[in-house]
């Protein structure tokens, strides 16, 4: 339980020093809006072009309530893969390595902590971009079901972007793996288009990858709720939790003995 | 002249630094080349799905894509302190630059190369060959427009960043801007109604980024030549004139720094 508060207690610094400086929160939330607007644009010439107002079980205002989600997951998580390269080039990681807490357990609760008023203002803008544009989501419900996700979805980016950032240990700077990682989770998470739009082959291969339970699964939960589609997302985010964070402790422990400070 | 022969003797100074860490530079290029690939996938899927966006099909994207990408990385690999003019105009470090016998402005941007834009633009000219676009007279017409395309990016740059000289740090503002012009730079710009598209021309020039450059270079036009031609001097003197505005204003950082 000590343990535990001892965490618990660097998320809420964190939490409180992301409310330090409101205005470069808010300057940052503002990048939704032109991406929801462009989204709008796209997506409303596409139904028209298609001559059908639904698309894939989707109709216009749910793809657009759904890429209002899925850019608020990306957008809210905070980039740990360069902080992590930064304090390992900047030699600032042997002050966090030698302090009595893991090293792990402080990054996740310190992510979890920037991430909150990110995604919350994220949500804000973005929702009141989209609501003037096509109006309220069909299912207003579907967002207080989908948190749940929305943190299991943090969870899992904060499990690869830990892996990427632990390869600072031994490449130092890692922003090539993080770009593509980047462009792997918009691939197959269906953080542009909602993957029920792809081939049929990319759409099973997409939704078995962690991917799809980080970005896909919570947005398509917030836009078309439901208990079985809940569970299913759920447990498929479990297990890639499970696994991915299994294989981040073992990376760590085999990365913890390649690291070289420099200065600090 | 003898600008010219200062920009080409900083450049070699900046490529060979940068290639002191030779595996890092790699790395950068392949990795950013390999990001570009992988974020045009998208749209591959998209158009396999929805054919084409008002008569803007997958073959125009290439084009579209290639000279933002070779345009964007030709800013970065040039003139990359452009990206961070802001952040060395509000810490004082315009310094080091004032007190040397060069041009301010042109010394400031071209001190660092961004080693990533070398991915940017190599991977430009591969997506132009995979358009089906590609002919002699239309690479010709690519290298042109992919100057001329660098040109208003880089003027953009500066003449946000130099906001800085009046309102202090400003990286949100810049980068939000800057996010806006790549984003609508790689859209069909088919989607735009007549009052979008003036904003494309003006305050975000992404259509002389992205869309102009593409239509110049898929077939010849006077028009479209005379946008480019008109919009990359016109964006570069309004730049120059609000950077040497802003420069009345600069007040030193007396900061005792070196700059690498």
């Amino acid at each position: 339980m000590k343990t535990f508060s001892k965490y618990w207690s660097i998320f809420q610094i964190t939490l409180i020093n992301s409310l330090a400086y409101p205005g470069e929160l808010v300057g940052r939330s503002l990048m939704i809006i032109p991406f929801m607007w462009i989204f709008y644009q796209l997506w409303k010439v596409t139904y028209s072009a298609a001559g059908a107002d639904v698309i894939s079980g989707l109709t216009l205002r749910d793809t657009l309530w759904y890429l209002m989600l899925a850019e608020t997951i990306e957008l809210g998580r905070p980039p740990i893969a360069r902080t992590m390269s930064e304090s390992v080039k900047d030699g600032s990681i042997a002050y966090i390595l030698n302090k009595p807490y893991d090293f792990l357990w402080y990054q996740f609760s310190t992510a979890m902590g920037e991430s909150i008023f990110r995604a919350v203002l994220n949500a804000m803008f973005g929702g009141l971009t989209i609501w003037l544009l096509v109006g309220a989501p069909n299912h207003p419900e579907g967002f207080i079901i989908a948190i749940p996700a929305v943190l299991g979805a943090w969870v899992l980016h904060f499990c690869i972007n830990a892996m990427i950032g632990l390869s600072a240990f031994v490449v130092e700077d890692v922003s090539a793996f993080t770009w593509v990682y980047q462009k792997l989770a918009f691939i197959f998470g269906g953080m542009l288009i909602p993957l029920d739009f792809y081939p049929q082959w990319l759409q099973v291969i997409a939704k078995a990858m962690p991917f799809a339970s980080a970005i896909y699964g919570p947005a398509r939960l917030f836009v078309t709720p439901s208990l079985e589609l809940f569970i299913n997302v759920m447990s498929l985010q479990l297990i890639w939790i499970l696994v991915l964070s299994l294989i981040l402790a073992v990376v760590y422990r085999r990365g913890i003995t390649q690291l070289t400070v420099n200065g600090g | 002249m003898n600008n010219l022969k200062f920009l080409l003797a900083i450049w070699k100074a900046n490529l060979q630094s940068a290639m002191e860490y030779r595996i890092s530079f790699l790395t950068q290029m392949i990795g950013m080349m390999a990001n570009n690939f992988l974020y045009f996938a998208i749209w591959i899927i998209f158009f396999d799905r929805f054919k084409d966006v008002r008569g803007w099909g997958v073959n125009d994207m290439y084009v579209t894509f290639g000279i933002l990408a070779s345009a964007f990385g030709l800013v970065s690999l040039l003139f990359g302190n452009a990206f961070m003019l802001s952040d060395i105009i509000s810490k004082g470090r315009l310094d080091y630059y004032l007190s040397m016998p060069k041009p301010v402005l042109l010394h400031a941007v071209s001190s660092r190369m961004i080693a990533s834009g070398m991915g940017d633009f190599a991977y430009g000219f591969v997506s132009y060959a995979l358009s089906g676009y590609l002919t002699w007279d239309g690479l010709a017409r690519y290298v042109l427009a992919m100057l001329l395309a660098a040109t208003v990016f880089a003027a953009f740059l500066i003449l946000t960043q130099s906001l800085a000289f009046w309102f202090g740090t400003m990286s949100n503002f810049s980068n939000l801007v800057l996010n806006a012009m790549l984003t609508f730079g790689i859209y069909p710009i088919t989607l735009f109604d007549n009052y979008a598209k003036i904003i494309l021309f003006t305050i975000i020039p992404a259509a002389l980024m992205g869309a102009i450059p593409a239509e110049f270079i898929r077939g010849f036009t006077w028009q479209s030549l005379s946008q480019l031609l008109i919009g990359a001097s016109g964006f570069l003197g309004l730049a120059i004139f609000v950077f040497r505005a802003g420069l009345r204003r600069y007040e030193s950082g007396s900061a005792i720094q070196i700059e690498v």
